[in-house]
């Protein structure tokens, strides 16, 4: 894990940035999703990207698809294509940049790092855009130059739209090179750069998906309608939880939260448990909305929702909800921008709606404000990622918002471990901001809807 | 006429224009609400403090179906209940005009202390209709009324204009645009921050970029952008006052050190007609900057480190060059070539981003250059900093070269 990070001066980040050029990037598994967003990224700022693929067929609609995501035929004329058969060689031995986007499987990665280990030039830069596998391992048993030159940078999907993006150093890449890397990817890339530990599934979708599962759990008794009015945008997020899965894809959600839960043992061990009815489902098929559903679908212009009990669809609008007037009169102090007010309500609303709101909460900032010292080394780190990656509200920014010690009683009801930082915090009496990134308006994150 | 401006900057807070209000299901009010929390926040000035308020905003009516919009300034604090306030309006100067009548009540020394808020809302409504509601700062029943986004045609004019007198090339006007976009990635405020851009998008010529008024295409337009920035003015005395609690010296506290300010006829014919035998395409935006140069004592461009100038259309931004003096009038485009305007070249231009980078929320575009001018000269703009700077000159326009403001910020 990199030491404590400070943004380096402007003079600092022009020397990084004249320190190396990169002028041709070569992608990997550029017909995936995020090979193709990734390579269409890199074409706004490098002059020659190379798109390569199983097949060259394969390559070409990587690069038909890059050209629709970002809309500019500059994408077209800064690339090439080819297939790792015929190209793979002559390409990497040319790049500044081995950027490798192949699937999540580690046989197949590391078969491919053997033949750019041989082709590379020394001081050519791998990257990975894994979100599972660790890049320490990725790295064993490789020569020095890979080992330095090797390391993590994790887009999320879509990176056009989505600029949070994690940046994992491995035991031996070189300091300096982590530092172009960022300096590069936040001017060239506009990229929000979030440097975390080699730790499963890292820092955003360690701390996010335990949040999505814990909701995908309680939709198992309260169905996904209710679950998602619930964890509704007055929690701190533009979109939905379940809604969220959809989106991302059950098989992805499912790939994320069963490697973490097979690789750590927290104190939060079991809202890592995918749910049965999830793992049924996707055996008949329903990958969210890659597969037409998920937890919701459509109909036409009918929103249509998920009955977990029988697997089969309903409209919304006969899915009976309880009244939850308080989540109006929140939605209502957010529009005029009054967040304390607003969380100060949240805090205060009755009934089993709120709580279970405010649990879900709860369990997000302990178990954010825990993994400092294990995912990142400060709770900025795991602010910007949450922020930035995944549009919630970062756990700073709530506990700033309600105070430390109104977070602390919330904690505490909700029977879960209070980290010590929040404790010393509401103790000490002293107004303490936790959320120190003063470019990012906090207003963002408190959608009233 | 004031000899000697002592009006001062304590700097103030901008809103993130990436950020879509009407998305968040915000309120005009919500806008307000945080970049004057902000400001305070980040000046570390108590709210009973502040003694004024002026609020610049184009068209609020119209975005948003409300007036009144100085009142709005009292909902933010219960401390700012009572407080004197008011509302501005000259189409995209709006912002700028707020600073002259907050500056010029500091120089006829009735407050120590006041409050400058621009603001716009723009994205409540479709780009086509918000394009017509842009149309009322020109003369809308004579250059606006039934013409689709009349503005990037009246632009494009500007650039005819050009061509017509002394030649002129679209390369060099998509380069103008790239050193924008460019420069907005270094600025976290900007709203085209994360955008695809660079200069062979900005000169495409396809469906990818398609024109929206003669030479104007989409990579030579400002954005619709919701956005709001406050920033505080002072007297010397407070400025004193202040600098002492904040550990400073009085003269690392930034001054307006002069300004300029004229009108000229609407619509955009005229101007044009008027200028004839002008060596300058736009005279009187000329003399709004020279006026403020002079006030400020400085004799040319040559002692300004860096400008924020109102780039609506790259147009916009290639007639500032040489009326800047940058260029011998007509030559715009060899500050263009010979990389001057980039963050570390010879004469800076928009190290922000701009209006096409950074974003272009009407009401609230004069502030923001202020603001830049100050965390320019403060040494406080981060990756888009213009190393060394002591002076930076703004230059906000509304209309098509209508009211034009200008202000020396300086150390």
């Amino acid at each position: 894990m990199s030491s404590s990070h400070a943004s380096p001066s402007p003079s600092e980040v022009r020397r990084l940035l004249a320190s190396r050029k990169i002028e041709r990037v070569v992608v990997l598994g550029a017909n995936g999703t995020m090979g193709y967003g990734s390579a269409a990224l890199f074409t706004q700022a490098v002059p020659s990207v190379t798109f390569l693929a199983r097949t060259k067929a394969k390559a070409e609609e990587g690069l038909a698809a890059a050209i629709k995501q970002v809309r500019s035929p500059t994408v077209a004329s800064r690339s090439e294509v080819g297939d790792y058969e015929n190209d793979l060689e002559s390409a990497v031995e040319r790049a500044d940049l081995v950027f490798e986007a192949l699937t999540e499987d580690f046989a197949i990665k590391k078969q491919m790092f053997d033949r750019v280990e041989k082709a590379r030039r020394d001081d050519a830069i791998v990257a990975t855009v894994t979100s599972g596998l660790s890049i320490n391992e990725l790295a064993d048993g490789r020569g020095d130059s890979f080992r330095r030159h090797f390391l993590g940078l994790h887009f999320f999907n879509p990176p056009n739209v989505i600029v949070g993006t994690e940046l994992i150093a491995g035991r031996d890449t070189d300091p300096e090179l982590v530092d172009f890397v960022e300096a590069f990817s936040r001017t060239r890339l506009g990229r929000e750069m979030v440097r975390t530990a080699d730790t499963p599934a890292f820092a955003g979708n360690r701390v996010g998906f335990k949040v999505l599962n814990e909701a995908a759990q309680m939709a198992e008794t309260l169905g996904p309608v209710l679950v998602d009015r619930i964890v509704g945008p007055y929690t701190g997020r533009a979109l939905t939880p379940l809604a969220t899965i959809d989106l991302v894809g059950w098989d992805i959600h499912r790939a994320i939260v069963d490697n973490v839960f097979e690789k750590t043992n927290d104190e939060a061990h079991d809202t890592l448990r995918l749910p049965d009815f999830m793992a049924g489902l996707m055996d008949r098929g329903v990958l969210g909305d890659k597969t037409g559903g998920g937890f919701f679908k459509r109909d036409g212009k009918t929103r249509l929702a998920l009955d977990i009990g029988s697997g089969d669809y309903k409209a919304l609008s006969e899915v009976p909800v309880p009244d939850m007037a308080y989540v109006d009169s929140i939605a209502g102090l957010y529009a005029q921008g009054r967040y304390r007010e607003g969380m100060a309500a949240f805090l205060a609303a009755e009934g089993q709606e709120a709580r279970l709101a405010r649990k879900v909460v709860a369990g997000y900032l302990s178990y954010a404000f825990h993994r400092v010292g294990e995912v990142a080394d400060e709770i900025g780190a795991i602010d910007r990622i949450m922020g930035m990656g995944f549009n919630w509200a970062p756990p700073s920014v709530l506990v700033d918002v309600m105070g430390p010690k109104a977070a602390v009683e919330m904690i505490g009801e909700a029977g879960l471990p209070v980290p010590e930082a929040l404790v010393s915090a509401a103790k000490s009496g002293e107004p303490k901001r936790f959320f120190g990134h003063p470019h990012i308006n906090i207003g963002r994150f408190f959608v009233a809807g | 006429m004031a000899a000697h401006s002592e009006v001062y900057v304590l700097g103030g807070y901008q809103t993130d224009f990436g950020r879509n209000w009407t998305k968040e299901n915000k309120h005009f009010s919500a806008l307000m609400r945080e970049s004057v929390l902000g400001a305070l926040e980040r000046c570390d000035i108590a709210p009973e403090e502040v003694e004024s308020a002026h609020v610049g905003n184009f068209a609020a009516e119209l975005y948003c179906m409300q007036g009144h919009l100085g009142a709005f300034f009292t909902e933010v604090h219960p401390a700012f209940s009572g407080l004197p306030t008011s509302r501005h309006e000259a189409a995209c100067a709006s912002g700028s005009i707020a600073l002259l009548a907050a500056s010029s009540e500091i120089e006829a020394g009735r407050y120590d202390l006041q409050a400058v808020v621009g603001i716009e809302q723009m994205k409540t409504v479709s780009a086509a209709e918000g394009g017509a509601y842009l149309g009322t700062a020109a003369w809308y029943a004579e250059e606006a009324d039934g013409i689709e986004f009349p503005f990037p045609k009246l632009f494009g004019r500007l650039g005819d204009e050009y061509d017509r007198r002394y030649g002129l090339k679209d390369e060099h006007l998509a380069e103008i645009s790239k050193i924008n976009y460019a420069n907005a990635k270094l600025n976290p405020n900007a709203q085209t921050r994360t955008w695809y851009m660079n200069k062979e998008h900005a000169l495409c010529r396809t469906e990818d970029n398609p024109a929206v008024g003669g030479r104007i295409r989409i990579a030579d337009c400002s954005q619709v952008t919701d956005g709001a920035v406050c920033v505080f003015l002072a007297s010397r005395a407070y400025a004193e006052k202040y600098a002492r609690g904040m550990g400073r010296k009085l003269e690392e506290i930034p001054r307006i050190k002069g300004w300029g300010h004229n009108t000229a006829r609407l619509r955009f014919a005229d101007k044009v007609a008027e200028s004839r035998d002008d060596e300058y395409v736009l005279p009187h935006v000329r003399s709004t900057i020279t006026s403020a140069m002079k006030r400020a004592g400085i004799e040319d461009v040559s002692g300004i480190d860096g400008i924020e100038t109102h780039d609506c259309f790259t147009t916009s931004e290639y007639m500032a060059i040489d009326h800047f003096g940058i260029t011998a009038p007509g030559e715009s485009w060899k500050a263009v070539e010979e990389g001057w305007l980039e963050i570390d070249g010879k004469h800076p231009i928009n190290p922000s981003g701009g209006l096409i980078g950074a974003g272009h929320p009407v009401g609230a575009t004069g502030t923001r250059q202020l603001l830049d001018a100050y965390l320019q000269v403060t040494g406080q703009a981060g990756d888009y900093q213009v190393e060394g700077a002591k002076n930076f000159q703004t230059l906000n326009i509304g209309g098509s070269g209508t009211t034009s403001v200008s202000f020396v910020l300086g150390v």
